[in-house]
């Protein structure tokens, strides 16, 4: 009976390996993934990457993009081969890869571009081909951009995921319906189906053959079927991991990784993040007026602490305002902002501001207290009341408030706020742009920054760099003068984590592109 | 009046179980009351070195991710919890009563645009009533109390009506109305009082309700500013502590459960005691 | 007469929706914060933000914004999402059949177990019995939904693997939200049923039937309980709102799509069209449970329809 049984099975098992070998296209359907999207990625309506303001990691897979970055924020080619940019930075020229086939059918070729770079216009995005002229169609192959000023940023928005390129043909005959029912790219993946708020699933393209060298797999991706889940839930996407319902977190947050650590079901992958959590300074109300309160503070906040507590020594602190993989952050010794307690108390006496018996200063009668904000989020909760316990330390008495997303910026725009506490996530320098351009006081510009010599660096960072090197002298001055005026104090460097099911998926060690997007899942597997 | 509800909370505690919850509530009250003098440790101080520590000897309930002493923040989490809670129904059953008396009273449009008013409140989930409130306020414990306080004042203001609706076809009030006295000294002297015990009764049970939604708006991160404690933002202080450090979010839930049970029980015992059971009907 | 009524209930119904899209309208203006900063992303210039807010109408007056919203309500789309682009009629027919199902259920299985547990404890001779039902009653009115829902998950999906953890797709997953909010809602049925039931078997019909020798059981089962249900749909009707948009927690936890969700996400970002949308429906959706419920007691008890005519 039991020999029988056995040959019984090993028969089937023969019937469905000969299977396996007859049909190996169809055999390798099976292999599905689920991935949860991390928490930022939640509530996207659309994947139409042109008129968006929200897209997701499904999106890297659907779209391929000119241009590829990896976690060094090396760039790389893609849908285009090679580029040259003219010295005085008035002309790019593409050459784009050859044979790229849309879902629909379509060719991709230069007209594609020439039919795509000026659907921006009036869109949110438009902003990232501003500063294009003109697309000029070289040959089938080659495609110009003229430009109205030198972009040395060019690069870097092409490849971003906003840049990903739709069929013009499908864009157009879809208009406003176009990313909700059908998303059409040249992509590993196409949309199946997308449910709002819920779930996209996405089905290979069979046939990919035009990976970027960003993955080794040179041909269509390994997984058959992908369905990204949102699940708003930390906890909830946790107990998905460990019960099977998800084979990849997208994103874990700090607070879960020591409890996924200790999880036999789940492997983690950290990669750098591309962001930083900081504490900027309201420049513009008193006490931080004066910067020698302003360096105080910055030297209150000790890193090191924060990072062991706070993230479990996951991730790396921060001294300056921008990533450590962006050149610019490499600015002069001295100017990086490190803890210094009794630097900063002996600074805080220099200002005039004394012990009271409480052990919170005073000065000319009135208490050191002053306001600090975070936004409403586990995280930052926690990393706000450590920073508190903190500033206390030098005698500074801080009131946390949380606030909505929303309601901060209003507060900002109000010139409410005194300190505050929040992250970033940008891979760019043009980041300092942002937050500390004049023109911008109150949100971004927290720190209420206006300045004639700041502005000037600024100008000639954001719009007098003609190359990229030039950008990156520019952008390093400019980051470096801001250093010097302490207006606000750099805390921590996030890490990006992944979690998977090792029993189900395999995940290649070394995670390229700068964020967990298409150049890995190719290299992805489904584990039988 | 006064003397019946008093002797009425006094019979409240001759059964079994309203003895057991009203003693509980009595010996909550008091540890809320003097929670900043007897919690056993600091409550906002952090001791990283000590955190998440599992309940034992000398953290009977373990400490966060803080190293805060969790029993010491249940205690003075009952301070905050309670008296948000009591201090928003308190202001929402007099509002209420208020309104419910003046729409019986008056009757008419008046009514009808109170009660138009108060049933699109009260049908509306009150979490959304919240969320949409403290958006509007900002988040603290005023916004909460305040958030509490309007959504469920429509409770209030629809019994108090009921009550008055009921009174007013009375003879002595029909005699009071014929002899003509003023609304105001109707409305306080003789329709009010005999509503007021329902009210109060429903307010207490109330109470509970105000603990749980209080607690949901920690969920969504709003309500009490850390490092204050309260019961709320101690259940939510990150969900990943269910699978660390459970004692962190165990103990102010068991807390909060058995609360809320102690309220009820103790309301059942007082509806009872002041025989009013009848008169809670139609809320 | 019922007619008459009834008509003249839906006629009101214009003015008091015209004045709640006035309130609805203000207090989403009120809240700080614009919905433009959820829109710009880094490296757009200041005059790309001023272009955004003439493009979608946030540089008009109140007034100017207010007429077109209505505009917008009359043709049918409620207006087009600015944070979240789609137009806000498709946002709402796209999370209502989840809140439908989730609500629906859950208020059957409150039902269900409600009036039984209100029987019981009407029925119920024995003081123990009553408070054992009580107890059982209290219990899922006594924790916060996001708990419940929790430790729901971790018994049944994580140790015994009954349910999925989250998700919408399969029937399975609706169980644990269902039963989450279900949980919640019996004390409010139980109460209203026990009610009925102790005010029922003190009338004079209920006495004749006692005299003419039928069982108690019959009594209760053919005579009492079909009056108990009226009161039941008649919170049904007032409680349509906590039905389509009560569930946040529970959609939350469960990574749920629905109503709730959506207006909270869109409040977040101050999606006014969308926050605006989703409360009209909402408050439109309980004047009309309301006025059903309203008619159907005032086609049942004459004294109402003569009272409010």
């Amino acid at each position: 009976m039991r020999t029988m049984t056995k040959a019984f099975l090993s028969g089937s098992a023969l019937l469905s390996a000969g299977l396996f070998m007859t049909s190996l296209p169809s055999a390798a359907m099976a292999q599905e993934a689920t991935f949860a999207l991390p928490a930022g990625e939640l509530g996207a309506t659309s994947y139409n990457p042109v008129t968006s303001s929200n897209l997701n990691s499904a999106t890297s897979l659907i779209y391929d993009r000119l241009i590829e970055q990896d976690a060094d924020q090396s760039f790389h080619p893609h849908l285009a081969t090679s580029w040259q940019e003219s010295p005085d930075g008035m002309t790019w020229e593409f050459k784009l890869h050859p044979g790229v086939k849309f879902h629909d059918g379509e060719p991709f070729n230069a007209e594609t571009i020439a039919a795509w770079i000026p659907t921006f216009a009036g869109t949110e995005n438009a902003f990232m081909v501003e500063a294009i002229d003109k697309v000029v169609v070289v040959d089938p192959l080659t495609i110009k951009f003229v430009m109205k000023r030198p972009e040395p940023n060019m690069l870097y928005n092409l490849a971003s995921s906003f840049m990903g390129v739709p069929s013009p043909k499908s864009y157009k005959a879809l208009g406003k319906d176009y990313g909700v029912t059908t998303a059409v790219g040249t992509g590993p993946f196409k949309l199946e189906s997308f449910s709002i708020g819920l779930e996209t699933v996405l089905v290979r393209n069979d046939d990919y053959a035009w990976d970027s060298d960003l993955s080794v797999n040179q041909g269509a991706a390994k997984i058959a079927k992908i369905t990204f889940r949102e699940i708003p839930d930390q906890s909830t996407a946790f107990l998905e991991l460990k019960t099977g319902g998800v084979d990849v977190l997208l994103g874990v947050p700090t607070d879960f990784l020591s409890i996924i650590k200790s999880e036999k079901a789940a492997t983690i992958i950290t990669m750098p993040g591309t962001g930083i959590n900081y504490m900027p300074i309201n420049t513009s109300v008193a006490p931080f007026t004066d910067i020698k309160v302003r360096q105080a503070t910055a030297l209150a906040i000790n890193q090191k602490a924060i990072l062991d507590s706070v993230y479990a020594g996951v991730g790396q602190e921060a001294h300056n305002f921008l990533i450590s993989s962006l050149p610019e952050s490499q600015v002069k010794p001295g100017l990086d902002v490190s803890f210094d307690l009794a630097k900063a108390n002996a600074l805080l006496d220099e200002a005039g501001w004394k012990r009271a018996d409480d052990g919170v200063r005073a000065k000319d009668g009135q208490p050191l207290k002053v306001k600090l904000f975070t936004q409403n989020d586990t995280e930052f909760k926690r990393l706000t009341q450590v920073v508190q316990a903190q500033l206390k330390d030098i005698g500074m008495d801080a009131e946390i408030t949380v606030l909505d997303s929303s309601t901060i910026r209003d507060e900002y725009k109000k010139n409410n706020h005194q300190l505050a506490v929040r992250g970033y996530d940008w891979n760019n320098a043009d980041i300092l742009d942002w937050f500390f351009s004049g023109a911008r006081l109150g949100y971004p510009n927290i720190s209420m920054w206006k300045d004639a010599k700041s502005d000037e660096l600024n100008k000639t960072a954001m719009t007098n760099s003609k190359t990229s090197a030039e950008r990156i002298a520019n952008f390093r001055t400019y980051h470096e003068y801001l250093l010097s005026q302490f207006l606000f104090v750099p805390i921590y460097q996030p890490a990006t984590n992944i979690a998977f099911n090792p029993k189900t998926v395999s995940v290649p060690e070394k995670v390229r592109g700068p964020r967990f997007r298409s150049q890995t899942i190719m290299d992805m597997q489904v584990l039988q | 009046m006064n003397a019946l509800a008093q002797s009425g909370v006094g019979r409240a505690f001759t059964t079994p179980l309203g003895l057991f919850s009203g003693g509980y509530i009595l010996i909550l009250l008091v540890v809320a009351l003097t929670a900043p003098w007897i919690t056993p440790f600091d409550v906002t101080i952090q001791d990283l070195a000590n955190s998440n520590a599992a309940p034992g000897w000398p953290h009977l309930m373990g400490t966060d991710e803080f190293g805060r002493d969790v029993l010491s923040r249940v205690m003075y989490g009952a301070r905050t919890s309670l008296s948000v809670s009591a201090t928003a129904i308190g202001f929402s059953m007099i509002v209420g009563m208020a309104l419910g008396a003046a729409a019986g009273y008056f009757g008419g449009l008046f009514e009808r645009a109170v009660m138009t008013v108060v049933d699109l409140t009260w049908s509306f989930p009150d979490i959304l009533i919240a969320l949409m409130l403290v958006a509007i306020i900002g988040p603290g414990l005023s916004s909460t109390m305040f958030a509490i306080a309007v959504a469920y004042l429509a409770q209030f203001t629809r019994l108090t009506r009921a009550q008055i609706v009921q009174l007013k076809r009375e003879t002595f009030i029909e005699a009071t109305i014929n002899l003509g006295a003023t609304p105001a000294h109707i409305l306080s002297r003789h329709l009010l009082p005999n509503a007021v015990a329902p009210v109060i009764v429903v307010g207490m049970l109330a109470i509970g309700d105000g603990i749980i939604l209080e607690a949901t708006l920690g969920f969504f991160g709003l309500g009490a500013q850390p490092p204050t404690p309260s019961w709320g933002a101690m259940m939510s202080s990150g969900t990943a502590q269910l699978f660390l450090a459970p004692w962190v979010i165990i103990f102010p839930g068991l807390v909060v459960a058995v609360t809320v049970i102690a309220i009820n029980l103790f309301g059942d015992a007082l509806i009872r005691a002041l025989d009013i059971r009848e008169r809670l009907r139609g809320t | 007469m019922i007619i008459k009524y009834t008509l003249q209930r839906l006629l009101m119904l214009i003015p008091v929706s015209l004045s709640i899209s006035v309130v609805i309208f203000l207090v989403v203006h009120l809240l700080p914060g614009d919905p433009i900063d959820n829109l710009m992303r880094v490296g757009s210039s200041p005059e790309d933000r001023l272009a955004m807010t003439v493009k979608y109408g946030l540089d008009r007056t109140l007034v100017e914004q207010y007429l077109l919203w209505i505009r917008s309500i009359l043709s049918g789309d409620f207006g087009e999402a600015i944070v979240l682009r789609r137009p806000v009629s498709a946002l709402i027919w796209q999370n209502l059949p989840y809140s439908l199902t989730l609500g629906a259920l859950a208020f059957a299985f409150s039902s269900i177990v409600g009036m039984i547990a209100g029987t019981v404890s009407a029925v119920a001779k024995n003081p123990v019995v009553e408070q054992v039902v009580k107890a059982f009653i209290l219990l899922g009115s006594t924790v916060p939904s996001f708990w419940l829902a929790l430790l729901m998950i971790l018994l049944f999906s994580v140790t015994l693997g009954w349910f999925p953890v989250s998700g919408a797709k399969t029937w399975t997953a609706l169980v644990l939200p269902v039963l989450t909010i279900g949980f919640g809602g019996i004390a409010l049925v139980a109460r209203v049923t026990r009610v009925a039931l102790v005010e029922i078997a003190r009338q004079d019909f209920v006495t004749l039937l006692h005299a003419k020798g039928l069982s108690r059981s019959t009594i209760l089962f053919r005579h009492l309980l079909p009056h108990a249900f009226l009161p039941v749909v008649t919170i049904l009707a007032l409680r349509i709102g906590w039905i389509l948009g009560g569930a946040v927690t529970v959609e939350f936890v469960f990574g749920r799509p629905g109503l709730g969700s959506l207006l909270i996400r869109a409040l977040g970002q101050r999606d006014y069209p969308v926050v605006q949308g989703c409360l009209l429906m909402l408050a439109l959706a309980v004047m009309l449970g309301t006025l059903i419920g309203d008619v159907a007691q005032a086609a049942l008890d004459p004294r109402v329809r003569e009272a409010t005519t």
